[in-house]
């Protein structure tokens, strides 16, 4: 309960809890006080004096600013007096007088504070006869921002949201007095991953929008409420179309998510979905061609050939590739149809049954907040195995660092790379790649030393792990284990994420038994999370889109759930597991004969792989372009994109979320993924009958136990959190057991290869947000300056990386945040799929060749 | 790496005598260092400092572009700054200006074509007693020299022959035609000083090595340091303080025993002498730093033990070089002695002081503006409460007093509180240093008791008017910020009810007497256009109304005024006074609001003579901004070309009007 303070504004009583400002307490009242630095997440600076009120105090009434003055007991505040209008009045002017007032031009005419403030508080005449003062107009502060310093009105939001979210201090006040100005430094162009959220806190048309600039006018466009597809993290965020067309994307507040933050990929990389190149037919195989056909012609051919190739190899020769980018309804219809119509669990999707997940993802994102105005985090510690939001869920990466700054959290990080939120000096543990097992378990055998309880389970289970054996083959000194041994000891709610990198193959298992014994030793098996990257990582999952899991993560054998579903699709379930994405792929033209490929690109992953689909005999891809896989399908069925169809989405912490259809493309055959899964149905003789989405999503919520409460219209537009109390049976079983490390490639004389996702990569989508272009990173590997110097190669030096699975020609960047002995290639690169030195492998070595 | 090896060494130097942690603290000396070094500042150093700080370089830029005397751009081998501000322009800076414009044959703000001069405008100085006067930078060691008295254009030559000669540099002492009539390089010492009978702030500045610790050792100094230190409690020394009554001498008034006893318990605590006299008609810190450094230490040693810190800063403006160095030079001798370091005087009592040089910012006069800029910020004042005694420097509880309030701790410890109280009135008890400046014979500093009547300071002590022709029109009691007394005010007691009841306020006892041949539009343009340079640029009325003024005042004075301007100027500054974030507001309208007030007639008068049709301004054409498309024009009916060179047919923004 928090005190209450009771003042009056304008004569009429309030409550408000103490702390509370009173440009926030008039508003309860539904008085607005005109602002412009002051910000409902940014500390106060009092800058503008657009809000000075009458206050009382010890000296009788006086000007104050409302918005850096607390509320107190039987204040006084006058909000409506002459005095008060003349100040607005006279604020207005000093603000408009060199104000170029060149809306018109200006992107933010129509949903402009200063001019609504103009209108409302203004004096409505200029006294100014003097030339207004010149300052740079049309400047980049970086490859997505557009300043105009006439029209700042030097508020500082955009200087503090830096500050006080990024802690990247890029934009600051340049020259003084009536010069001063926003600006980078001369050629530090702003490259923080959340900068764009200044544009959406501009109060003024100071800062716009590069890649939406000039392409709408506020009062023409449709808004939609949506969510970002980009990441798992489920970011809210709105989407503003016309004609056909998406306009541009700004954030929208969700306090359980986002706070009301996104990064500059979900706000600026969205050029693809007007793309040109976007598939708008059905294609056909002819002649060796791919031919434009009807949807008729494509769904009966693709029915017909899976029917013929089911009867001639056995439904198990047929494979369903789901995609964790697309949306719950998607992937639900994907796997009842392999199921029910194939009769196969051959139906997965890319890091699904091949990485060591855990079901329910994190306890809950706002946990790990600290909104301006609320309480610290819940998590005291926050560690972070194999995983760097700062590149691959920057927002969690926000939240992370203000949780550290104002929440007084504590980071403990496992990376081969010196990754960005090491600056907080937090133990930094920086594990050789594929040791993380053995690090783990030495670190936990350093925490019962630091708890003195070497009689305990966990110690013996750790007996191997000594710091000698660490320092030997993770490369973590001792001082450094310690260290984090006694951060996390002393953890009151510590937190516990892991990512895909090394979640993957056997390493994978190994480690997350590692870290369960961890987690059940610190008393907090529930704060285990495993976070997958893409937009419904959580949600494919649930889906069953896994070859040993029904809807609802159901397993195989769970009589109850299996019985639910025949009853529900009408048919007998499948029993025996099916294979695996690596297994389908690895299998392609061998047991697999024929896949059915959604919102997937295995060809571009690993050569072999595409050589692979070659020999399949039939290949059907759902795409929204025309991929490196579907260049090589029998049957491309055009999709469209999260912003064109109706669907629900699963964030990193079970957030159902809603992503309605914002626009549509008229000229366009290409159709919703769950509408072209329903089709084809119809030539299996089903009747599906799903009148368009939110059909699908009622179905979900009696297919999967945990999704009974997500229908369409409860879900909202802020979501629903799936719960693990009523959902028990989805918790993992957290019991103590032996983690053995497998073996290291030894790395004599070669260097251990990381991976990891980046934001900014050389995926197809990204690439053709042309404005962001100089921005992602090129194909390159990342060397230790230090090994660059024993190789005998520089910056810019083209060299060919080779494992035993194949070989790369790339380009070295020395980069001192990679571990010595380790190359960085990050996935996705524009020609360089890291995966052709991997060939499935979770971990390997690679040579470096001049 | 743009930054050479001892240069890194210096810097790193530096940010060992800040606090742990406080680093950043570093940055204004840092980039002196740099300055020295390169000429200016280049981005390429700017950056490479902030990655040796743990700064984004964008950090650095900003303090680079918020502090004057850093130049991102080279000035020449000397760069010679002349005064202009309002006391040395009633004392002809503008021929001074003039006379170096002809002798270097380039503008004020050019360079000449050799590279050895730049000539630029400069704000108060703090030499107001000695007016005109220019400062000498020199690029390659970044000393600075003061050249004072250039009353003609002989002297003028004088100082260009002396910078010529290679000389100009071997000592620091300021220099006056007078005083060094051989052009030796010789400094004629400190300034005219009078005043009462026995004087004690100023009693030693004029004796010889007045500035070395023996001196002030041999006059008694540093007893009552160690008779308090080594028998007095720290809350004794707080109470004789309070009951003392001091005021402070920066400006405010604000009782110093009273500020002392706000002090939030949470320790460590810091003691901030703010040497920043940037006042115009200021000067009286500057002379006390000079040439009796001692006396300021004592006074720190006192301070720093009733408030238990244990580290002083000295915040000294970055103009006084000269009192800079004599500042250091008297902090090692004090070192040396024991009075500074560990266990002072065999107490346990440990005092260390760092001199911090500013950077060229009046706005860091203010206290909280000096804090930020202390800790290595643009010198942005902050918000109140917290006030510094709770959370100040390093939001550590801090309490920030003017150099002579701090003198006067060490004369109430010698002396007595009621031998203080003798002097002056009740509430208003011990002496000034009065410092005279503009029209009048004898401008210096007086040392006088507090109420001594203004007409005896103007002609018992100042001699007079200037002039006997022109008989005072206009005095400001308090430095340039304070309301104007009219020339029937003179019987004000100097003491800070009398002046606040005469409608103004003493300050910081800047007396600046404007005799009837001066323009009181001058006066108000000049003033103004002080404030539009020194607006911090934090908030609204203050950043964008003192441009405004300025820009009227000129007009104005360039003959486009219009009556109704008079309104427009009065009406313009009440929106600023009190609706400012810190009391810059009010300090740059205060003066204009009262000459308004006073010599409106006079305003008339200029406006009739000068502009008789009250014809508005021509305003250029704003230049039009096209968004670029990056595609040509699809227009390509000829006949819609624009004839020949018109204002409309450009991108480039159109010069603004003086600017």
């Amino acid at each position: 309960m928090t005190d209450l303070v009771t003042l009056t504004i304008d004569d009429r009583q309030v409550s408000v809890p103490k702390g509370t400002l009173v440009v926030d307490a008039a508003a309860k009242l539904g008085i607005e006080i005109p602002v412009f630095c002051s910000h409902p997440k940014l500390d106060p600076v009092a800058c503008c004096r657009m809000c000075l009120v009458e206050i009382s105090g010890p000296r009788g009434m006086m000007l104050q600013t409302a918005c850096s003055v607390p509320v107190a007991q039987d204040m006084v505040v006058k909000t409506d007096t002459q005095q008060v209008k003349e100040v607005q009045e006279a604020n207005l002017a000093f603000i408009l007088l060199n104000h170029p007032l060149d809306c018109p031009i200006c992107d933010k005419g129509g949903e402009c504070p200063l001019q609504d403030q103009t209108m409302q508080f203004g004096p409505g005449l200029s006294q100014l006869v003097e030339p207004k003062r010149m300052k740079n107009k049309n400047y980049l502060i970086s490859d997505t921002i557009v300043l105009d310093q006439e029209r700042c009105v030097v508020c500082w939001r955009c200087i503090r949201y830096l500050e006080e979210w990024e802690d990247k201090p890029q934009l600051a006040l340049f020259e003084r007095g009536g010069k001063t100005i926003i600006d980078i430094q001369d050629g530090q162009p702003v490259d923080a991953k959340t900068s764009g959220n200044i544009i959406d806190m501009c109060p003024v048309g100071a800062l716009t929008n590069r890649v939406a600039r000039f392409s709408y006018r506020p009062w023409e466009i449709e808004r939609t409420p949506s969510i970002c597809t980009q990441c798992s993290m489920g970011c809210n965020l709105r989407m503003d179309t016309r004609t056909h067309k998406l306009r541009r994307v700004i954030g929208r507040e969700n306090m359980d998510v986002n706070d009301q933050w996104i990064c500059d990929k979900g706000r600026f990389a969205n050029a693809w979905v007007n793309d040109e190149g976007r598939l708008t037919m059905p294609l056909v195989r002819k002649n060796g061609e791919l031919t434009p056909a009807p949807w008729g012609e494509a769904l009966a051919l693709v029915a017909e050939k899976l029917q013929a190739i089911k009867q001639q190899h056995g439904a198990d020769a047929i494979g369903g590739i789901g995609s964790a980018k697309l949306a719950n309804e998607s992937n639900y219809l994907l796997q009842r149809f392999m199921r029910q119509l194939i009769g196969t669990n051959n139906v997965d999707h890319r890091d699904g049954g091949d990485v060591a997940a855990l079901p329910t993802g994190l306890p809950a994102l706002a946990d790990v907040m600290k909104p301006q105005y609320g309480p610290d985090p819940k998590h005291d510690v926050i560690m972070l195995v194999g995983i760097d939001p700062s590149e691959e869920l920057p927002v969690l990466d926000l939240h992370l660092k203000r949780a550290v700054r104002r929440g007084k959290a504590k980071l403990v990080i496992v990376h081969p790379r010196q990754i960005e939120l090491t600056r907080y000096d937090g133990p930094f543990l920086q594990a050789n790649p594929g040791t993380e097992t053995t690090l783990v378990n030495g670190l936990l055998r350093a925490v019962t030393d630091a708890k003195e309880e070497t009689k305990s389970e966990a110690h013996k289970l750790t007996s191997g792990a000594s710091d000698r054996q660490v320092d030997h083959l993770c490369g973590v000194k001792s001082a450094e284990l310690r260290k984090a041994a006694d951060v996390l000891a002393g953890a009151q709610n510590p937190l516990i994420i892991y990512g895909p990198m090394v979640a993957r193959g056997q390493f994978g298992a190994a480690l997350r038994q590692a870290l369960t014994n961890m987690a059940l030793y610190l008393g907090k098996p529930e704060n285990l999370a495993y976070v997958g990257l893409e937009a419904n990582s959580q949600g494919v999952r649930d889906m069953g889109v896994l070859p040993d899991r029904l809807p609802g993560q159901a397993a195989l054998d769970d009589t109850m759930a299996s019985e639910l579903l025949g009853k529900l699709w009408s048919c007998s379930l499948p029993v025996h597991p099916g294979k695996s994405y690596k297994q389908m792929l690895d299998g392609a033209g061998d047991t697999v004969k024929a896949l059915y490929v959604m919102g997937a690109n295995p060809a571009s992953e690993r050569p072999a792989w595409a050589d692979k689909l070659d020999k399949l005999d039939f290949l059907v891809v759902q795409e929204l372009f025309l991929t490196e896989t579907a260049a090589q399908a029998d049957v491309v069925l055009p999709a469209v994109s999260w912003a064109e169809q109706d669907g629900t989405f699963t964030n990193l912490e079970r957030r159902v979320q809603r992503a309605p259809k914002a626009l549509g493309n008229p000229q366009s055959k290409a159709a919703p993924d769950w509408m072209i899964l329903d089709h084809l149905a119809s030539f299996f003789d089903a009747q599906w009958g799903h009148a368009n989405a939110q059909a699908v999503t009622a179905e979900i919520t009696k297919a999967a136990p945990n999704y009974a409460e997500m229908l369409w219209d409860a879900l909202g537009d802020q979501g629903l959190q799936w719960s693990t109390v009523d959902n028990s049976y989805l918790l993992p079983e957290a019991t103590y057991a032996r983690a053995e490390q497998p073996d290291v490639p030894a790395t004599e004389g070669s260097l251990a290869l990381i991976g990891g996702t980046v934001l900014y990569d050389g995926g197809n989508l990204f690439a053709l947000t042309t404005r962001m272009k100089d921005m992602s990173f090129g194909a390159m590997v990342h060397l230790n300056p230090a090994d660059g110097e024993t190789l005998g190669v520089d910056d810019g030096a083209e060299v060919t990386v080779r494992s035993d699975h194949g070989a790369l020609k790339l380009a070295v960047k020395l980069d001192a945040t990679v571990k010595p002995g380790a190359a960085w290639i990050p996935e996705s690169l524009p020609g360089a799929p890291v995966g052709a030195l991997l060939n499935g492998s979770a971990v390997t070595t690679v040579t470096i060749e001049k | 790496m743009m930054l050479s090896e001892p240069t890194r060494t210096e810097i790193k130097k530096w940010m060992d005598l800040y606090p742990a942690g406080r680093q950043r603290s570093a940055i204004l000396p840092s980039l002196y260092v740099i300055q020295r070094e390169f000429g200016y500042c280049p981005v390429d150093a700017q950056n490479e400092l902030a990655a040796m700080l743990d700064l984004e370089p964008a950090e650095v830029g900003a303090v680079v572009d918020f502090y004057h005397m850093l130049h991102t751009e080279p000035k020449g081998e000397y760069h010679v700054e002349v005064c202009t501000n309002v006391p040395c322009m009633l004392r002809g800076a503008g021929q001074c200006m003039h006379a170096f414009e002809e002798k270097l044959g380039i503008h004020h703000g050019e360079t000449s074509a050799d590279d050895k001069y730049s000539l630029d405008h400069m704000e108060c100085l703090g030499s107001c007693g000695t007016a005109p006067m220019v400062s000498v930078t020199e690029r390659s060691s970044g000393q600075i020299r003061y050249f004072e008295e250039l009353d003609s254009a002989e002297d003028v030559a004088k100082v260009l022959d002396l910078v010529n000669s290679g000389k100009a540099f071997h000592t620091l002492e300021r220099w006056t035609p007078e005083g060094d009539p051989k052009l030796s390089g010789k400094a004629a010492g400190p300034y005219r000083i009078g005043g009462m009978e026995e004087r004690f702030l100023t009693a030693r500045v004029d004796k010889p090595d007045s500035h070395k610790i023996d001196t002030y050792i041999a006059d008694g100094g540093y007893e009552d340091a160690k008779r308090v230190l080594t028998t007095m409690k720290p809350e004794e020394v707080v109470e004789q303080v309070k009951a003392s009554g001091i005021r402070g001498r920066g400006g405010a008034g604000f009782p110093t025993g009273m500020k002392w006893g706000f002090l939030a318990p949470a320790m460590p605590r810091y003691l901030v002498v703010n040497a920043d006299e940037s006042e115009p008609g200021t000067f009286k810190d500057r002379i006390i730093m000079e040439y009796d450094p001692h006396q300021l230490i004592e006074g720190i040693i006192l301070s720093a033990f009733a408030i238990k810190a244990e580290i002083a800063f000295i915040y000294i403006r970055g103009e006084y070089y000269f009192g800079y160095t004599r500042l250091v030079e008297a902090v090692k001798e004090a070192t040396k002695k024991g009075f500074l370091g560990e266990k002072i005087f065999g107490t346990d009592t440990n005092l260390r002081i760092v001199v911090h040089r500013g950077a060229g910012a009046y706005e860091c006069g203010e206290e909280t503006a000096l804090l930020s800029s202390l800790e290595g910020y643009r010198g942005h004042p902050r918000m109140k409460p917290p006030f510094p005694a709770v959370e100040g420097l390093y939001a550590k509880p801090t309490i920030v007093n003017n150099v002579e309030s701090i003198a006067n701790v060490t004369h109430v410890m010698r002396h007595g509180v009621e031998w203080y109280r003798t002097f002056g009135t009740e509430k208003s008890p011990g002496m000034r240093i009065f410092c005279l400046s503009g029209n009048v014979k004898y401008p210096g500093l007086y040392e006088l008791p507090h109420a001594t009547p203004l007409s005896d300071l103007l002609n018992k002590y100042g001699g007079g008017p200037q002039s006997d022709e022109h008989p005072f029109k206009a005095i400001v009691p308090g430095g340039l910020s304070m309301k104007m007394l009219t020339a029937d005010q003179l019987d004000t007691p100097l003491d800070y009810e009398a002046v606040q009841a005469a409608g103004s306020l003493l300050g910081s006892a800047g007396v600046i007497a404007i005799d009837a041949s001066q323009s009181m539009v001058k006066v108000a343009r000049r003033t103004l256009s002080f404030y539009r340079e020194e607006s911090c640029g934090k908030c609204t009325p203050c950043r964008e109304g003192t441009g405004w003024l300025e820009d009227i005042l000129i007009r104005m004075e360039e003959g486009g005024g219009r009556v109704k301007d008079i309104d427009l100027l009065a009406r313009i500054t009440t929106f600023i006074a009190g609706k400012s974030f810190c009391p810059f507001g009010e300090a740059s309208v205060w003066g204009l609001q009262s000459n308004l007030a006073k010599y409106r007639a006079e305003f008339e008068q200029y406006i009739a003579l000068t502009n008789p049709e009250n014809d508005l301004p021509v305003i250029p054409i704003r230049p039009i901004y096209r968004p670029d498309s990056g595609k040509p024009s699809v227009a390509t009916d000829s006949s819609f070309d624009i004839a020949g060179e018109s204002p409309l047919n450009r991108d480039t923004p159109v010069q603004a009007l003086g600017d």
